[in-house]
């Protein structure tokens, strides 16, 4: 397998906005994600997870350290790394079929094609009969699944997602983790996922990274060893693999939270 | 007493439907209190003419033709004054946005222009150009401008960061960003800059005239009072409102509905 995002001793600083001290955010992190590779990201809250996501989108700039995708050295946003923001950024000016053809338009790809791609997504994500709807008009969860989708559509080399489902119930919550297995299945995406919730990263993760507390180190890689296809709520509770990886993890989360208290 | 009342009223919209109907009555209640209250004072020609002698002269100077003229010289006055000054503020107002530091330097800056009315530039304006029908189009022009342009600046500014990033991780360019989210996002904005805009030079229209002495519906009024045409300086008052209220219920209402309100922006 190939690296597709090598990140190599990135730290990173920022001023407080509102004090002015400097916040020491994310130190010495150095990690690859493989391509195709899902890969969860959970850490303590402030640990920097939104930081490294930031500069790997291209919207912070970085100082030291090296952060790559395909070998080309991040530098400003583009398509090629796309984003799903914590709270979901669909455009409220736009129909569900024009949010998730939003980045094709932008790209300039014909209206035949564009239409085509669109068709996909809305069918992969579920959201067929609401193409024309606006995003006040959808669930919470339906908003999430357009927010994947116009991200996806715009076909980006990795796609990182910022705690993507913290903000719906939980019923929905499942459906939309088993969704997201699906579609990364059926897209063969590079997903880096960050998350506060370990039970998540176990279940979608093939990786996950554990941050510690700020400043924020890569404290442990845990693998889980489950494939895809068995992935979903009913048997998975049940896998020792999973088991095995959420108590790991969830240790490793817990000595950072007493550290901190 | 009152539940007696509210359930004729009820039926009686139930019975009449439309709300044209309770417009029509209201308007016929307002005429009506006018007319009893002009038949009741002394002198009412020179203090408060009745609705129809009001309706007479506006009927005489349609014949005589000075309705349609100084209407569509008011008018005019206004659409261009209008439009030259959206034209000029909305793109103003999104360039503006688009930069923090330019945007934190010029806010101040338009915030003091947006206060110093129209009729207070009036004078020195006058001083350029004398009493023209070109001082009157840029006083209206600098009224229109910046409520316009004060207002699609904060607009721009409350679009959430992540619409802006959002679409940048797309690949958007900085004009695609405009375009596609600064412009759309600050459109609540820039119908509230529009439609006080658009108020305040048709406020300013109808004082410039009357300061410079230009024909249109100001100089009507003006006149009006001049000659003791207490009748016309009315008609002049209510074509104004008329003039405001059609323009707001075809015009911008509409607008409003097919774009922000069906997003959700605003609600109704």
């Amino acid at each position: 397998m190939t690296a597709k995002l090598i990140v190599q001793g990135l730290s990173h600083h920022y001023p407080d906005e509102y004090t002015g001290v400097s916040v020491h955010a994310l130190e010495d992190i150095n990690l690859e994600v493989n391509d195709g590779e899902f890969v969860a990201v959970v850490g303590p809250s402030g640990c920097g997870k939104t930081t490294l996501l930031n500069i790997l989108a291209g919207l912070l700039p970085y100082r030291h350290g090296t952060a790559t995708v395909d070998s080309k050295i991040i530098d400003g946003p583009g398509p090629d790394r796309g984003v799903v923001f914590q709270e979901h950024a669909i455009l409220p000016w736009r129909t569900v079929a024009g949010n998730i053809g939003h980045g094709l338009e932008l790209q300039k790809v014909s209206r035949q094609e564009r239409r085509d791609r669109v068709a996909e997504f809305i069918e992969m994500v579920g959201l067929v009969g609401f193409e024309d709807s606006y995003p006040h008009e959808l669930s919470g969860g339906m908003k999430q699944r357009c927010a994947v989708a116009r991200t996806l559509c715009a076909d980006p080399e990795i796609m990182s997602m910022d705690e993507p489902f913290a903000a719906v119930d939980a019923q929905t919550r499942i459906t939309l983790q088993e969704e997201l297995i699906r579609i990364a299945i059926a897209t063969k995406k590079t997903i880096l996922f960050i998350t506060h919730a370990v039970d998540e990263a176990a279940f979608l993760g093939d990786r996950c990274f554990v941050f510690s507390r700020r400043p924020g180190r890569l404290r442990e890689t845990v693998q889980i060893n489950i494939p895809r296809e068995e992935r979903n709520w009913q048997d998975i509770a049940a896998n020792p693999e999973f088991v095995r990886a959420r108590d790991r993890i969830l240790s490793l989360v817990r000595e950072e939270v007493v550290a901190d208290e | 007493m009152s539940d007696s009342l509210n359930r004729f009223l009820a039926f009686w919209r139930h019975f009449s439907g439309a709300k044209v109907i309770n417009l029509a009555l209201i308007i016929a209640g307002l005429l009506g209190a006018w007319a009893l209250i002009s038949g009741s004072i002394d002198n009412p020609g020179r203090y408060l003419p009745s609705p129809l002698a009001v309706a007479a002269s506006s009927v005489d100077m349609l014949y005589k033709g000075l309705l349609p003229s100084y209407f569509g010289d008011t008018i005019s006055r206004l659409v261009i004054g209008s439009l030259i000054g959206l034209g000029l503020g909305i793109p103003f107002g999104l360039l503006l946005g688009l930069n923090r530091t330019v945007s934190d330097i010029f806010f101040p800056i338009m915030n003091f222009f947006q206060s110093v009315s129209g009729i207070a530039i009036f004078p020195i304006v006058v001083i350029w150009w004398g009493n023209s029908d070109k001082t009157v189009l840029a006083v209206i022009l600098y009224t229109c401008f910046f409520p316009v342009a004060f207002n699609v600046l904060s607009g721009v500014r409350e679009v959430p960061l992540r619409y802006i990033h959002s679409a940048y991780t797309l690949g958007a360019s900085k004009f695609q960003v405009i375009r596609d989210v600064l412009a759309p996002g600050a459109l609540p904005h820039i119908a509230t800059g529009s439609r006080l805009g658009i108020g305040f030079a048709s406020r300013a229209v109808i004082a410039d005239e009357m300061l410079a002495g230009r024909e249109g519906l100001g100089w009507m009024i003006f006149t009006g009072q001049d000659a003791d045409m207490t009748s016309q300086v009315i008609l002049g008052m209510l074509m104004i409102g008329l003039t405001w209220i059609v323009l707001d219920h075809y015009l911008l209402r509409p607008l409003e509905a097919d774009t922000i309100e069906r997003w959700g922006l605003v609600h109704r």
